[in-house]
């Protein structure tokens, strides 16, 4: 299985000088290849900044980052990242927005279309093709944002916070159908959260950082049983028992920042 | 007031609605037509303000002669010209100063020191160069246009959205092809408040260079007719160069809602 991502003694530091702060210090873990895992940390902790490591928008202080033991230098279309704030191209329709990637990859146009409609399909949103995204509600944002990710086909699936702006249900359908997409796709998914729920009814391992600077505190597997419905999983004694379990390793670090 | 007026439209049936907003947008400039009718002959000579009706007679005078055709299309073309290229290279110059700290270098001090110059006083300058003439008013209502659009261009090329031109990153798009496909749309807008602000002031730098540097356009025709003491003909004139502007700006607004369907 493709899509392994390898961090070794990861650091990044913000500015120089008295400004100089420390986002990132000695991380290393492994995300294996078709893995769903979650970082959830105190805020200000850089599991953003992880992220857009991870993508290459930044570049790291020192420490490496590996695809499948190949450092990465830069963006890349091997990963594809889902932004908080969806960061759709406004003059762009639905359609077009989701075509962007293929059109880069130079996809013929035929292809390019019944590749976007199968994405577009998988998120619910056939008949909002050529709506423009300041005409959809947060909900069909996102959507549209994990169709024009996973359009591109990329291995690795990075996702920053990506339903923090929802309400309640929409996260809850969003997170369900999330979950169909991985086991559909098999793709590997480091799904940055602040909410110990969600992070704990999604992934099969999660990745708790120390607070400022950031670093790994400690990665909890969580065997859960998924086959249940969702009222099944979430009502379960062991579903209550992972959460406090990730939740106590993360309220000691809320703890101290709190007590600073 | 207006707003009080607002409300009480708005209980009008949707079709009445527009066109009583219609006219209450025009009952200022009624009011002012009016005082003028009474003000001509009463309040100061009708010899230096004729009344509103001599003046429409002359408009149309003017128009049924054809005689201010050829001058307002010569007008319009330099407008046309000076504009156009205001906005071609006033949005490259913006999206580059925005894009690339050697060429903001290069021609930050150029923008700051001309920047406070009203355009219209290097009228003389421009003649001396370019002679009497077409020349002349393209040039200036080029200077006069280049800042707005420039200036707006600039600060939107600098505040696009990070996040979207890293997801464009993702996805492959790099370079010079990030400028076209990412930065220039996501400034379009602002561009367009840009050329929105440079219209007027086109029609502005326009007429002021013909008035001196011209034997031709409107701002010609409004000289000479005040030269010769024709002053129902200046101010048949001065109506009929506001009156285009009007349309002009309106005209605009209204292709540029189209275009920004998706604002």
């Amino acid at each position: 299985m493709d899509g392994r991502v390898t961090i070794s003694e990861l650091e990044k530091v913000y500015g120089e000088g008295a400004e100089r702060t420390k986002a990132i210090e000695d991380l290393s873990f492994e995300v294996e290849g078709g893995e769903f895992i979650s970082v959830v940390g105190p805020s200000g902790c850089g599991k953003s900044t992880l992220l857009y490591l991870i993508a290459g928008f930044l570049d790291t202080t020192s420490g490496t980052i590996a695809i499948d033991d190949e450092p990465i230098s830069g963006p890349g279309t091997d990963r594809g990242v889902v932004f908080q704030d969806y960061a759709l191209f406004p003059w762009r329709t639905v359609f077009e927005n989701v075509t962007y990637g293929l059109e880069e990859d130079g996809v013929p146009k035929e292809e390019r279309q019944s590749i976007a409609q199968k994405y577009i399909d998988l998120v619910d949103l056939d008949g909002f093709e050529d709506k423009y995204p300041k005409e959809l509600s947060g909900g069909m944002k996102q959507r549209v944002g994990i169709a024009r990710t996973l359009a591109y086909e990329p291995k690795i699936l990075l996702m920053d916070e990506p339903f923090g702006a929802l309400d309640q249900p929409l996260r809850e359908a969003l997170q369900d159908q999330l979950r169909d997409i991985w086991n559909d796709l098999g793709k590997t998914i480091v799904f940055i959260t602040h909410d110990v729920e969600e992070a704990v009814y999604l992934s099969e391992r999660v990745l708790i950082m120390t607070r400022h600077p950031g670093t790994k505190k400690t990665v909890k597997e969580v065997g859960l049983d998924r086959s249940g419905s969702r009222e099944d999983i979430v009502t379960s004694d062991e579903f209550a028992e992972y959460k406090n379990s990730v939740w106590k390793s993360l309220h000691e670090e809320t703890q101290t920042e709190v007590t600073l | 007031m207006r707003h009080a007026t607002s409300q009480r439209i708005e209980t009008l049936p949707a079709p009445v609605q527009g066109v009583a907003r219609t006219i209450f947008d025009w009952i200022p400039l009624g009011i002012l037509v009016v005082l003028w009718e009474l003000a001509s002959g009463a309040v100061v000579a009708e010899s230096i303000l004729p009344p509103p009706t001599t003046v429409s007679s002359r408009i149309v005078e003017l128009l049924v002669t054809g005689e201010v055709f050829s001058h307002l299309f010569i007008s319009l073309f330099r407008i046309a010209v000076g504009l156009g290229l205001s906005i071609f290279i006033g949005v490259l110059l913006g999206i580059g100063m925005a894009r690339s700290k050697p060429v903001e270098n290069f021609f930050d001090i150029f923008l700051s020191m001309t920047y406070p110059i009203p355009k219209t006083a290097l009228v003389p300058l421009a003649i001396l160069w370019l002679g009497v003439g077409t020349e002349t008013a393209i040039l200036i209502v080029f200077l006069a246009c280049l800042l707005p659009v420039v200036l707006n261009a600039y600060n939107a090329a600098n505040d696009v959205d990070q996040n979207l031109v890293w997801a464009a990153q993702m996805m492959g798009t790099d370079g010079r092809e990030m400028l076209y496909k990412v930065v220039f749309p996501a400034t379009i807008p602002e561009i367009m408040t840009g050329i929105r602000q440079a219209v007027p002031i086109a029609f502005v730098a326009l007429v002021s260079a013909e008035l001196i540097a011209s034997n031709q356009g409107i701002g010609y025709l409004i000289l000479t007719s005040g030269q010769i003491g024709n002053y129902p003909r200046m101010f048949a004139n001065i109506v009929i160069i506001s009156a285009v502007a009007f349309v002009a700006v309106r005209g605009f607004e209204e292709a540029r809602n189209r275009v920004l369907v998706w604002t």
